[in-house]
């Protein structure tokens, strides 16, 4: 045991303090965004604020919290530092507690609870998939089960997406360093081809997907997404009002079957947006599911 | 041999408690002094106190240093600290040196920091949730969640062979540790705590954590500082903190009797953004690694 002064090497430590109003900032973007900072990201929120600051000539996060809550241009700059904020956040493999969770808990409780149904069928919507990341790599994790526990099982993956241009995007399945950076020589060989520099996913991958346009405020169309077991839609809702996250949020819970799963981004939260969905602790993770789980009589909480 | 006998035979070689350490010497006084009412308490004696054990001293400093006792600005000596941090954070850091420093010499390959970064984690998430709920001892809570754990240093300790049976049960098959402990043992960490927490003269509220935080504690005197420590314990396990290996199961909360324990005691918690505190954890298990790696440097 050392008796010298070594000093710690302090993940959490900024220079200082953390600055007061950068932590009304962080608190701001957790309640009207639902993404949460937690003290070891805060460099990382600090960063995200002096890019937007460098813009517009602000020098203090005082004044940026002004600019992000009475000026007349507020929404505008919240959605630029949210974009800043999710910017980088596409790639493969982007949440692996996630996707272990998945594989190791969610597909055998979904097996279970469909055992006694004639038609072994799983359907998993990947909602606001953007440039196609999430639903390849829920592909390949459910190819990889379909040896395994998904055997005999036909599994469909939805991926809808606002944006054309991201969805030609996902169509071409054609991607570069950045998107691939976390692919492991296993995936990297086993389900994609090599395509210039870049890399193509392969037909199999492609298969079970369905890309499509979907505006998630578009009520009539919310209400024909049925019979779904999982629902992944990560950093999608933070921009969304309080109101049209509540309208999508019951739409997914109408769209799930009962013993189905919500799973939101990395640090993302749905607390005081709805309380029919009940948060659930998974290995490294959270998710959430319908609150009739719930036992009887626990409900009055 | 039956498993009731070989229970008992177990038992009885915990129950020789002989090898095992007690707390260092310093810590009793320090932590019988530390009891008195914040205004009779002299800082200079505290700071002598300390000082008497100089790897005790040097660790107290490192975790006055670290933002996980609300430290930003480096402070380079005792006194310092002490005057800078308050009573309260320095007993909490006096006694979880303390603790920190009762590594068993044989143990079967396990790491036993593993043990001692849950047990950290568990308790600051303890202070924190008790803060968050406005239970009335945030300091109480810091030290259960410390102590909680403690019959795992004994079962490891006394009866290497057999723990790490255990241990390898619940690691293969993604379970907790003290069910595994139950199948393989016969009994749980908690019995064995109990033993050492009875040697040791903890209070009675401290006893009851180690040794009911695993079973129902409705019918308890301390019943929500149990709750509290058997929640936060769950939350570290399902997280980075956990024993070392990844528990595959799902926890709903709600479902838990602990959270209905609380519920009824702590009004606060209803409203509680469960989600919010699973985020915060994120920074603890960092700092936390951070933390017992530096203290366990040679």
């Amino acid at each position: 045991m050392t008796t010298a002064l070594a000093p710690v090497r302090s993940p959490i430590a900024l220079d200082g303090p953390p600055d007061p109003d950068l932590i009304r900032i962080r608190d701001l973007v957790y309640q009207v965004a639902g993404i949460f900072h937690p003290d070891s990201k805060l460099r990382l929120l600090q960063d995200r604020c002096g890019r937007r600051m460098k813009e517009l000539k602000t020098l203090t996060f005082r004044e940026y919290f002004e600019h992000l809550t009475i000026r007349p241009t507020r929404q505008t700059e919240l959605v630029a530092l949210l974009n800043e904020i999710t910017i980088g956040e596409t790639y493969f493999f982007r949440n692996q507690p996630q996707l272990d969770a998945l594989q190791q808990i969610v597909i055998p409780k979904i097996i279970e609870a469909k055992s006694k149904l004639p038609l072994k069928r799983m359907r998993i919507w990947s909602a606001g998939c953007s440039t196609g990341e999430e639903p390849y790599t829920l592909s390949m994790v459910l190819l990889e089960e379909s040896q395994r526990r998904l055997k005999g099982w036909t599994v469909e993956i939805l991926a809808t997406d606002l944006n054309e241009r991201s969805l030609a995007h996902s169509k071409s399945a054609i991607y570069g360093n950045y998107s691939t950076r976390h692919l492991t020589a296993y995936y990297r060989q086993k389900y994609f081809t090599p395509n210039g520099e870049q890399l193509e996913v392969q037909q199999s991958v492609r298969n079970q997907i369905a890309f499509s346009r979907l505006n998630l405020s578009d009520d009539a169309r919310m209400t024909f997404m049925k019979g779904l077991d999982v629902i992944f839609c990560c950093n999608v809702l933070i921009y969304f009002d309080l109101a049209s996250k509540r309208r999508v949020i019951q739409h997914f819970f109408n769209n799930l079957l009962p013993h189905g799963y919500l799973f939101l981004g990395h640090s993302e939260s749905l607390y005081g947006v709805n309380d029919d969905f009940r948060l659930v602790h998974l290995p490294g993770t959270t998710a959430y599911v319908k609150g009739e789980r719930v036992q009887a009589g626990k409900q009055a909480l | 041999m039956t498993a009731a006998s070989s229970k008992a035979s177990l038992l009885s070689r915990i129950e020789d408690l002989r090898h095992i350490p007690t707390i260092p010497a310093v810590l009793g006084p320090l932590l019988r002094y530390l009891e008195l009412p914040a205004e009779q308490l002299d800082v200079q004696k505290v700071t002598d106190m300390i000082a008497q054990d100089k790897s005790l001293a040097a660790q107290c400093l490192q975790m006055a240093n670290s933002p996980l006792f609300g430290r930003w600005q480096k402070v380079d000596s005792l006194r310092a600290a002490i005057v800078g941090l308050g009573i309260q954070r320095v007993r909490d850091i006096a006694l979880s040196c303390g603790v920190l420093n009762i590594i068993p010499g044989e143990t079967q390959g396990i790491d036993p920091v593993v043990f001692w970064e849950h047990s950290l984690g568990v308790a600051l998430v303890c202070r924190h949730f008790a803060r968050k709920i406005s239970y009335p001892d945030p300091g109480k809570a810091y030290l259960a969640g410390l102590l909680h754990d403690l019959g795992i240093i004994v079962n490891l300790w006394m009866l290497p062979k057999e723990f790490r049976g255990a241990y390898d049960l619940a690691r293969n098959e993604g379970i907790p540790l003290h069910e595994a402990e139950q199948s393989r043992l016969g009994f749980t960490h908690c019995e064995s705590g109990r033993l050492l927490a009875n040697r040791w003269e903890l209070a009675s509220d401290l006893r009851e954590v180690v040794s009911f935080h695993h079973s129902p504690p409705c019918s308890h005197e301390h019943a929500s500082l149990i709750a509290l420590v058997e929640i936060s314990d769950l939350l570290c396990r399902m997280s980075g903190l956990n024993h070392g290996f990844i528990e595959k199961r799902e926890v709903n909360l709600l479902e838990e009797t602990s959270f209905n324990v609380l519920a009824e005691q702590c009004p606060g918690e209803k409203e509680f953004d469960w989600a919010r505190l699973t985020f915060e954890l994120d920074s603890y298990m960092d700092e936390v690694h951070a933390l017992v790696h530096a203290i366990y440097r040679k």
